[in-house]
Formats: C-alpha cells, sequence, structure tokens
C-alpha cells in the first residue's frame, strides 16, 4: 500500500516553526594556541614543519597529515605570502547581501605548503592576479585578543 | 563466496523544489513502497537498512533514531551513514559480501524546504576557529576553488556556463527533475554574482525527494528479477578538511574514488569503456574538474569536449543525461541517489525519452559539497 490519501488543496499543509540553539566552544588546541598567541603577541605566523614529507603547515598542526608522525618544531614563516586563488563574494553567511563586495583569497605564506583565507584589502578586483604578492595587515597590538579577527586582510607588499 | 552484489529495486518520489504537503518521513515511506514492489519484496523479507543523514540538515540531534519506521526497519538491524547515499551503497555492499546478509536497502532523502536557515547550515560546516569566524556565504569557498581551476585549466566562466544550459535542458527529458529549463549561456553570466566567477545559475538549487534502493547477492538476485544491476566498482574518499593546505585546482577525492572503483571493476580506460556518467554538477565547474578527475578526458580537456558536443545526450559520452544536480536539484544525502537512480533506469532501458541506446556501463559520482573534499564513486552495468 501506498499512501492513498494526499492533500490537494494548498492552503490545508500546516507546521510546527522550531529552532535548535547550538552553542559551543571551540579550543584551539595546542598548535591553535600557540598559532594565535604568537599572531597576538609578536604579529607574526607560525608553521609546524615534517622533516619526514617536507610538508609544512599553516595552520599549524600536531601531526602531519601525510605520514602520521607527531610535530613538534615551530617556525616563523613571517606574514608574507601570495595569492593561491580569490573570489569576489557578494554574500554574507547567513545568505543575505554584503553592502560592499568584498575580496576573499586563499593566500599561501611563505613558501609553506599552507596558508590562510582571509579577505585583500587596499586593492580592486581587476589588479588581483594568481600569484601575486601579499602581506598580512593585522590590527595594533593593543587590539589583538589572539584570533583570526587579529587579521584585518592581506594588503600590498610595499 | 558471495561474487556480486546488485540492485534489485528502485524507487523514488522525484524531486520538487517544494513538499508542504508529506513530512520527511512520508516522503520516504513513499520511495520505500515503490523500491520493495519494485523488488518484489516486502521488507520483512530484507535483512538490514541503511539510511544516510546528517543531523544538522534534518533538524533533530540522533537523526538516525527517526529513520526505521518508514522503510520498514523497525526492530531490525538499521544503521545510519553521515555521508552520501553512494556511501551508504559502499557499506550495503561490503555487508552482503561478509555472507551475512542477502539483502539490504538504501535509503537517502532531502527535504530542504524545511531548512529555514540553509545558508547559515552549510556555513556551520566550516571550521569554527579559522574560517567561520569571517561569516562568509559557503559558495565562496567555491568561488576559490573556481578561479583557481579556471586558471590551471585555462576552461572559461563562459564554458562553465554552457554546463548549466546542457544539464537544464537535459532535465527537460526528466520527468523526475524539478528544474529543467532552455536558458542560454548569456542567462548564466547576466544573473546576479554570488561569489564571482561564480553566478547564481551556476550553482544548483536545492530539491526535495527520497530515493530507496534494494541490493542483493547475486543468487538472490538472479532469482528476484531479469535484469539486475550490478555494482562493478565503488570507491571513495576524503581529502583534509584544511581549506589552507588543500590543491585548489585538482578534485583529488574524486581522482582517487574513481581509481578505488576502476581498481575493484578492472577497468584501465574509463573513457573507452564506459558509456554514461553521472557526475557532480552542484557548481557548474565541477562537471569539467569532475570529468578531468575521473580520466574521463585529459586534464584541461573537459571544457573542449563539453564544447564539441561529445558529453550531451546524443554525444559519445553523455554526461548528466538526468539533468544532474543543476537540473534535478540539490538533494544534500540524496545527491548520489538520483545518480543511481538514473544509471539503472538507463542501464534497463527504463527511461523513456532520454533513453540512451545501447549501454551497458554507467558511472555514478558524488561529492559532498562545500567546504568538504570527500566524494564516491560507483559503476554499474547491466551484463
Amino acid at each position: 500500500m501506498a499512501i492513498t490519501e494526499k492533500i490537494t488543496d494548498t492552503t490545508v499543509p500546516t507546521f510546527w516553526e522550531g529552532a535548535i540553539p547550538v552553542r559551543y566552544v571551540y579550543t584551539f588546541g595546542l598548535a591553535g594556541e600557540k598559532f594565535f598567541r604568537t599572531v597576538k603577541d609578536k604579529g607574526t605566523f607560525l608553521a609546524t614543519y615534517c622533516d619526514e614529507c617536507d610538508i609544512s603547515f599553516v595552520p599549524p598542526k600536531v601531526y602531519c597529515d601525510r605520514c602520521f608522525k607527531e610535530l613538534d618544531s615551530y617556525i616563523d614563516v613571517g606574514t608574507l605570502g601570495y595569492v593561491e586563488t580569490f573570489t569576489l563574494s557578494f554574500r554574507n553567511m547567513d545568505g543575505s547581501e554584503k553592502e560592499i563586495p568584498k575580496i576573499l583569497a586563499m593566500v599561501r605564506i611563505g613558501d609553506t605548503d599552507g596558508g590562510l583565507i582571509h579577505y585583500l584589502e587596499g586593492f580592486e578586483i581587476d589588479e588581483i592576479a594568481i600569484g601575486m604578492p601579499v602581506k598580512a595587515v593585522l590590527k595594533p597590538k593593543s587590539q589583538r585578543k589572539g584570533s583570526i579577527e587579529d587579521i584585518i586582510g592581506f594588503g600590498p607588499v610595499r | 563466496m558471495i561474487k556480486r552484489v546488485a540492485i534489485v529495486g528502485i524507487g523514488t518520489t522525484g524531486f520538487r523544489p517544494v513538499t508542504p504537503d508529506v513530512s520527511f518521513r512520508e516522503l520516504i515511506f513513499e520511495a520505500a513502497r515503490k523500491a520493495y514492489t519494485d523488488a518484489g519484496m516486502e521488507p520483512s523479507e530484507i535483512d538490514g537498512f541503511i539510511t544516510t543523514a546528517e543531523d544538522f540538515m534534518e533538524g533533530y540531534s540522533i537523526a538516525d533514531e527517526y529513520c526505521p519506521d518508514q522503510i520498514g526497519a523497525v526492530l531490525k538491524p538499521t544503521q545510519t551513514i553521515p555521508g552520501d547515499f553512494i556511501q551508504g551503497m559502499a557499506t550495503g555492499y561490503m555487508m552482503i559480501m561478509t555472507g551475512a546478509y542477502r539483502t539490504i536497502a538504501i535509503e537517502a532523502h532531502s527535504k530542504a524546504s524545511n531548512m529555514k536557515n540553509i545558508s547559515e547550515l552549510m556555513g556551520f560546516a566550516q571550521d569554527p576557529v579559522y574560517n567561520r569566524p569571517l561569516r562568509e556565504t559557503p559558495h565562496a569557498v567555491a568561488g576559490l576553488e573556481m578561479t583557481r581551476y579556471l586558471f590551471e585549466s585555462a576552461a572559461s566562466s563562459e564554458q562553465c556556463a554552457q554546463v548549466v544550459v546542457k544539464n537544464k535542458m537535459n532535465a527537460m527529458r526528466n520527468p523526475y527533475a524539478a528544474f529543467g529549463a532552455e536558458i542560454t549561456e548569456g542567462d548564466v553570466l547576466a544573473s546576479e554574482p554570488v561569489s564571482l566567477p561564480l553566478h547564481r545559475l551556476d550553482i544548483a538549487p536545492h530539491a526535495d525527494g527520497a530515493v530507496v534502493a534494494v541490493l542483493a547477492d547475486e543468487d538472490t538476485a538472479n532469482t528476484l528479477c531479469e535484469t539486475p544491476i550490478w555494482i562493478e566498482g565503488i570507491g571513495w574518499s576524503t581529502d583534509t578538511p584544511t581549506l589552507e593546505m588543500r590543491d585548489w585546482g585538482e578534485a583529488a577525492y574524486a581522482r582517487l574514488s574513481a581509481e578505488m572503483a576502476y581498481r575493484m571493476a578492472g577497468i584501465e580506460n574509463p573513457a573507452a569503456l564506459i558509456d554514461f556518467a553521472e557526475i557532480c554538477d552542484e557548481y557548474s565547474y565541477k562537471e569539467l574538474q569532475h570529468m578531468e578527475a575521473l580520466k574521463l578526458c585529459m586534464p584541461g580537456e573537459a571544457a573542449y569536449m563539453l564544447e564539441s558536443g561529445a558529453t550531451s545526450y546524443q554525444g559519445e559520452l553523455p554526461i548528466n543525461i538526468s539533468g544532474g544536480a543543476r537540473g534535478v536539484g540539490h538533494l544534500f544525502e540524496a545527491s548520489g541517489a538520483h545518480k543511481i537512480l538514473e544509471l539503472v533506469e538507463q542501464l534497463r532501458g527504463h527511461a523513456g525519452a532520454r533513453q540512451i541506446p545501447d549501454v551497458n556501463v554507467g558511472l555514478a559520482q558524488v561529492w559532498r559539497g562545500v567546504p568538504t573534499a570527500t566524494g564516491a564513486v560507483a559503476i554499474l552495468s547491466n551484463m
């Protein structure tokens, strides 16, 4: 037997509207703690390096995701990078329109295999090209709290 | 020893933009009832059940508890895979290969129209510490990837728009599809920018619907039906969730899941052996990127192959004859299910106006959507 009775009147279907408030604390972990503390205090980025695989991780991880070795040596990789890819974003996470479209980029940091996803600031969209060098722009030290929001974006290298 | 596993029954509701008349469980019930009728079985005769769902998309904690009733699985062995239908099918395949189960039913559905804040629900999949604080649209991850893919492949936004034109036109011949339309490349490029180079029409809209399939071992399959559709190969793979460590041009998850499926099926030259393919086109460029990852063409050749008409419904390798996600609708965990449904209909010769003549081997490939790098591939045949 399939469903034998079906609703044929569009004014009939009703629903209960519910919501699930979900709140979490997302712990940074050992590597995240070091990374954001260094951004806050020294204004530079840290990587971990796997000498087995010759891969450097930004954001840093305490394990190599290829050979599964534990990683505990951190290197300062500076705040220079280059544009791996970019997009001109017109919407926010909730789907609403942005007042002004923003250029979002994946920036490879230094000669690492990783990087950061953040905004490009101080450019017109036509000026952006893959491979272009950029430099992180951080908030003034007094305003940094130790999170991704300490980074304003990536701007031109002068 | 079990030799092969086949699909012996399949049922669907079809796919619609909204389904306010039924609950998600009634949607599944209809697909299950049709699948069991197609297989000539009652659920009491089925040994085990697999559903596929992600809690946040369902609006429940522990959504798997809400699955048994509507598929006839109450007080029977049942489990939920938080992945795509094709990943669920891989589990069912393995369960039958153990010899402990003769038959397994697999379920997938989408009730996207119940999700009031769908953009945020998708956005919650981003890394909460490094990515989510930017409050970016989840489509921005695809925008980033599209820019890099176009750079590496030398394909153009215009060619990606042609994927949309082809698939929405294909969907016109698919009575299950929700988004069939005759549009032009210009319509796609003129639609609102979402995360450039992505425009609104490059992105598959969501649809509701359910699919249930019944798998059986070789002996049971041969008793149950005249044309069992055999699972010749199946593979799946996941890249790192860290966006910052990814290769942004290549779909490595698709390449590796295809290699696993080809190895199992004994396929050395997929482009020559596969008659047609249903591959993920949730974003227009993804069809081209996935064609290359699946080795259906050489790297950088997908756009040329599209323009030559080789992937059209009359071409030598029709791709997304169903209309794909762009024409049928994006179906969350049921994305792979509509592709498997299309393969089964084509391989049985039941595809009506869109039937491809003389097909024996079809490939279905799925991707779990942004920001994931998870994919699965299945190869089915009627021989």
